[in-house]
Formats: structure tokens, sequence, C-alpha cells
């Protein structure tokens, strides 16, 4: 099966630093690959080079088939990105932050019946589609985030570490959310700190450390306890 | 690039400076210190107009009513001659409030310059001054900055640039998007100016032929001050798309506003005079007395065989011939010193207009002064054409002196010369004083270093632009 996004031995340096070591991954179409490591391991990095914000000092990242630096363009019009808190312009309302981005992304306009639709899909009713943003809970950010995502129609989402600092309930539905994205076929690399969001949402896993991936298994293949201890003895390797 | 994208960034923006209220309250008050800026010029313009034509009417009618008297007498009298007021002055007044709209003329000597044009002046000397030409090169980049420090640099701050670059946009799509909105918003705030500077300078032309004219320097002064607009428009998204922060894109913004707009004209103004240096008032006053006097004693030797001006070994019924010949001994000498330094001040002017390069204001400064038509080069034509009405008048006298005064003392007695006294008829046989300023075709063709600079200046801005949201920070 081709990947939606793959990782074909990238590797980076910064300096003296070698932030990714040889990283080969692939995300399939309806899949969920959660990547986990400590801080400084690679995540955000791999991240960025899928987005083309920085080049791969070796290696290619591929979206659909296509090299991000080659066809940098083209590749994020196929991506949805949502960080760990969605930027969005704090004087416009939820509606129109996601009526403008949709439209960058897909050079048509947003109706505002599908706009309310999609934020009423995330969780947004009508009255706090209408907030400014400015006004807005990080939850509820995240939230315009997959909608804007969705109304892309992205082919694959890159999340970094998106429910850093929510709350359970907020974290939680975010993961529906992601698992709704998956079940339609969408490609999702997101990292993340943690292991439960991990194994609850994850098709797949995978251990960064020091800019390599040392561990890709199978969410299926693999209790929570486990991976628990796998990370743990991955971290605690980390100094040597 | 779509269509849609760039239409959509630029209202995108719009709503933001709507929203935090620098639409209402920059764009607001500059409107309204431009608009008032034409106001006061136009009612300036209006009121000296009335008084010029009056003294002009006044003045010669005095001259005509003169009674009898020496004609030497009435030529020491003399009589003013006032600059007209083109039309554009109530948009830039130039370097008139500095170098005065009358000259005396007299009999012996040239009216001087004022030896300190306006050019010199920096952005602040000249806020006393407030017209719309100030307005727009000094405060126009100013106004700019305000709405435009933190298109790029805000946004990277916030991580919407991030957020946006995700989607697929392209920074080149981002800078024309952005540079749409800043061109929109200055639009936005000048056409309103400039409906009411057309306005008032229907208002203010006198002819049809005049108007014409004017609306055609009028439509240049707008594509001069475009460029100009533009150039900073694409300048402040160069430093905003490099800067890390809205912060430090305002503060380097500002420095660079400081020192174009403050510091630039004066050193300017020092680079012009020491590679072009001008004498002193005292020194140039001196250097013409010396070559006058030579030039006197020269032409008296020569045509009156006398060693002594004004000595007794003239007769005293050769003093008109004494004085048609003194008078002519000088216009050559005037001619060459007064030629000599407005040269000096024109390659002053000319490398203050190439200054543009690094401080384009000084290059629209120029521009905007010779299309208004109230630059040096006016003001020396102007001139030029008031000593071209003294030597005139003192022909017209000196002519009369030796017809009458000679002849008359020749036949009553030397000091008979003295009591001759001529009427209205001769007073009359001076023309009034008529001028007519350049067209603007002529005006255009001066205006070319001046606009070119601008347009090099738009270029490079476009380009900085270019690279710097290419190059952008992380």
């Amino acid at each position: 099966m081709n990947g939606i996004l793959e990782a074909l031995a990238v590797s980076k340096r910064f300096g003296e630093t070698l932030a990714l070591d040889g990283v080969s991954l692939q995300v399939n179409a309806g899949e969920v690959f959660c990547l986990l490591g400590a801080n400084g391991a690679g995540k955000t990095t791999l991240v960025n080079i899928f987005l083309n914000f920085i080049a791969p000092t070796s290696g290619e990242a591929r979206v659909d088939g296509r090299d991000v630096t080659r066809h940098a363009l083209a590749a994020k019009r196929d991506m949805a990105y949502i960080p760990e808190q969605v930027m969005l312009y704090g004087v416009l309302s939820g509606l129109e932050n996601l009526r403008y981005f949709a439209a960058l992304a897909t050079d048509e306009d947003l109706p505002e019946r599908r706009a309310l639709d999609l934020l009423r899909q995330v969780g947004l009713d009508e009255t706090a589609a209408r907030r400014r943003i400015s006004e807005y809970s990080k939850g509820m950010r995240q939230k315009v985030g997959i909608a804007i995502a969705s109304a892309k129609n992205a082919k694959a989402f890159l999340l970094d570490e998106p429910t850093s600092g929510l709350d359970p309930k907020a974290a939680n539905e975010f993961s529906q959310l992601l698992r709704t994205a998956r079940d339609k076929g969408v490609a999702v690399l997101t990292t993340t700190h943690d292991l439960f969001h991990a194994k609850q949402t994850g098709s797949r896993i995978g251990i960064m450390r020091r800019g390599r991936l040392v561990e890709n298994l199978l969410a299926a293949d693999i209790s929570h306890l486990d991976l628990e201890s796998l990370y743990l003895k991955h971290m605690s390797n980390q100094d040597e | 690039m779509n269509s849609l994208c760039l239409p959509l960034i630029a209202k995108r923006e719009f709503i933001e400076w709507r929203r935090d209220g620098r639409l209402l309250i920059a764009g607001g008050l500059s409107l309204i210190v431009m608009i008032a800026a034409v106001l006061v010029n136009v009612q300036r313009q209006v009121v000296a107009e009335g008084k010029r034509r009056a003294a002009e009417v006044l003045d010669y009618d005095s001259w005509l009513k003169q009674g009898n008297r020496h004609p030497h007498d009435a030529a020491h009298q003399g009589m003013y001659v006032f600059k007209p007021s083109p039309p554009l002055a109530l948009f830039d007044p130039g370097i008139t409030p500095f170098s005065g709209a009358s000259i005396w003329l007299q009999a012996h000597q040239q009216s001087e310059l004022r030896f300190r044009p306006a050019q010199d002046a920096t952005g602040l000397q000249r806020f006393g001054t407030l017209s719309v030409s100030w307005v727009l090169q000094v405060l126009g980049p100013l106004i700019v900055i305000i709405f435009g420090f933190n298109v790029f640099s805000g946004e990277r701050e916030q991580g919407t640039l991030r957020q946006t670059l995700s989607l697929g946009v392209s920074t080149r799509t981002l800078l024309w998007g952005k540079a749409l909105a800043l061109h929109g918003v200055m639009a936005l705030i000048l056409l309103p100016v400039l409906i009411a500077t057309t306005v008032a300078v229907l208002y203010a032309s006198v002819s049809a032929a005049a108007l014409s004219d004017t609306a055609l320097r009028l439509l240049l002064l707008s594509v001069g001050y475009a460029a100009y607009v533009s150039m900073m428009v694409f300048a402040v998204l160069a430093v905003s798309a490099r800067m890390p922060t809205a912060r430090a894109s305002l503060l380097v913004l500002l420095g660079l506003w400081f020192a174009s707009v403050m510091l630039a004209p004066r050193i300017a103004a020092d680079v012009a005079e020491y590679l072009d240096p001008s004498p002193s008032r005292v020194e140039f006053n001196s250097k013409m007395a010396s070559a006058l006097d030579a030039a006197y004693k020269r032409a008296w030797a020569k045509e009156l065989g006398s060693e002594k001006r004004w000595g007794g070994d003239v007769p005293l019924d050769r003093w008109g011939r004494a004085l048609q010949v003194d008078d002519h001994a000088g216009y050559t000498i005037m001619d060459q010193h007064f030629k000599r330094l407005w040269d000096t001040y024109e390659k002053q002017n000319r490398t203050q207009e190439w200054a543009g390069l690094l401080a384009p204001m000084l290059s629209l400064r120029a521009y905007s002064m010779i299309l208004a038509g109230t630059s040096f080069y006016d003001h020396r034509l102007f001139s030029h054409a008031a000593e071209r009405q003294r030597r005139v008048m003192q022909d017209i006298v000196s002519d009369d002196l030796v017809k009458n005064a000679d002849a008359h003392s020749h036949t009553h007695g030397e000091q008979a010369h003295f009591t001759y006294q001529a009427d209205a008829r001769l007073w009359a046989s001076v023309p009034r004083f008529s001028y007519q300023t350049p067209l603007a075709k002529e005006a255009l063709g001066r205006s070319v270093v001046g606009f070119a600079v601008l347009l090099t200046g738009l270029a490079l801005a476009i380009g900085a632009a270019l690279w710097a949201s290419a190059h952008r920070p992380e």
C-alpha cells in the first residue's frame, strides 16, 4: 500500500546537532501514526520537514507520492496542520477564521452555512462560532483547527502535540474528531507525549529518541502497560 | 497565485485594522490633517493671490501717477514685481515661504535671492508650513508604518503566519495580498485628499489654459506620490517580513523614518554644500562689488575717457550717458555672478535629488516642487524676468536722460540736468510687468531625475520585499 505520508531516510542537521537521523516511516490512508518521544527527540523537526518549513539535510519526505521540497505548495494543499496551539486571528470570529483559512486553502469561498455545519460537527454551535477567537479556550481553538482541516478535504493531517494542555474532556473530544477523520480515510501523523492518547487514538505508534525512530509498532499489538514500559525504557536510555 | 487569495488576504487585513481601531484613529486623523491642510492652503492661496493682484495694480498705478520728477529719482524709487502663485502652490508651496514672492526693482542693483533655500530645511523645520505635500512626504511613510509594521512580523509572533503558510499559500501570494491591503488603505486615505486638492485647484485656477496645464501637473504629481507611497509600502513589507517581532519591526521602521525624513535632508544639504560650496552673502556681495567696480572703471575709461566714476572730469551734460554706460557695464557682471551662484544652487539641488536613492523623500520633494511650480528653478526664472523688467525700466529712464536731461543741460547749463523732469508719458512707456509660469511640459523635463530615482527606489523596495518574504526568519 502506498503511504500518504512517507519519510524516506530523512536526516536533518542543525550545525553540529543531528536532529533527525535517517528516519523512515509511512502513514497510510485511514491510519493514525502517533509519534512519541521526549522533548528534543526530533518529532517537531519531522513535522516541519513535511510542511517544508525546513529542508532535510538528506532523505526525502513525500505527501501522496510528491517530494515536499520540490512540490511544496501542492504537498501542503494535501495536508492540514494542527499545532499544539492552533493560531488564529484574535479579532476575527471562529466562523470568520474558518472561512478565511478554508478559502485560502481551497481557492474557493466557503459558504457561511457550510462553515457553520463544519463548526457544529466539531462541537461549536453558532453562538460560539460568532464569538471572537480572543474569547476562545485552547480546546475551542483546536476544534476550529479541525474544522479548517475538514474544510480543506486534506488527505493527511499533521498534528504537533495537539492535546497538550487540553483538559481530559476536551482531549477526549479531540481524539474522537481524529478518529472520525481517520474513518474518512485521512492519514494522520501526530506527535504527542501522551501515551494514553497514543494508545487510544493511534493505529501505529512510533517512539523517537535522539533523532532516530527506535520503535514502530502496531497499536493493536501492544498493551498500554507494555507501551509505557517500552517508552520509559527508551527514555531512561536517553542520556546514555 | 489565485485571484481569490489576494482580495481575501487584503480584506482580512482591513477587518483587523477596522476592529483594532487603526482605520478609524490613524486613518481618520491622517485624513483630517490632510483635508485641513488643503483647506488652510486654499484659503492662504486665495487671499495671497488676491493681495498680489491688488498690490500689482496699486504699485504700477503709483508708478504711473508719480507725477513729474527727475527720471533717475523715479528709477531709484523703482517698482515692485510680484510672483504669481501657481495653483498647485496650495498643494506644495515649495521654497516660496522662504524665498519670498516679490522683488523690488531699483536702479543700479539686482535684488538678491535669499541665501538659504528651503531645500536645506529638515522635515520638522518645515512643520510651520503645513501643506499637503509636507504631510504626504513626512507623515505619509508614518501612516504606512502604522498600518504595515506588523503585517508579517505580527503574524509571525502570533503564529498565524505559520498557520497560513501551512495551507499551501505561497509567501509571494501573501506578500501581494498584504501589499494590496496597504495600497488599498492608503488609497482610502489619499483619494479624498486628491479629490479635495483637485476641487481646490479648479477653484484657484484662473483660466482654461491654466487649468489644463495644472491638470497635467496634478496628474504627474499623483503618479509621483503614488510611486512614493508604493515604495514605502514595499519597504515596510520588507522590514516586517525580516523582523522576528512586531516590536522590532516598529523600532526599525521608526528609526528608518527618522533617519530618512529628519536627518537625511540636513545631511544631504551639507553634503551638497561640501561638493558645490556656495558663497556666504557677504562673500558674494563683496566679490560682485569688486568685479562691478573694475567693470565700471573700464567702461568709464573706454566710453567716457574718465578715470574716476562720477568725478568732475565728466561734465553734467553727459551724466545721462554716464548712467547708461554705468548700468550696461554692470549687467554682464551681475549676470555672471548670479548665474554662478544659481548654478551652484542648482547643482546642490541635483545632488539632493540623487540622494533620494538613500532617502526617497528628497527626490519626491524636488519632483513635487518642480511640478507644483514652486521650485528653486521657478524662482530663478521669475528672478530673471524681474531683472529683465528692471533693465527695461532702467534703460528707458537712462535713454530719456540722455535724450532730454543731457540735452537740457547742454542748452541751459550743467545744473539744469537735475532740474529736468519727466512726466507721465515716460512712466507709461515702462510696460506693466507680466510673467508667465513655465508650462507643465517644461517642468516634466526637469522632473525626470526625481521620477527616475523614485522608480528606482520602488523597484528596489519591491525586490527587497520579495527577497525578505522568501528569506523570512522562522
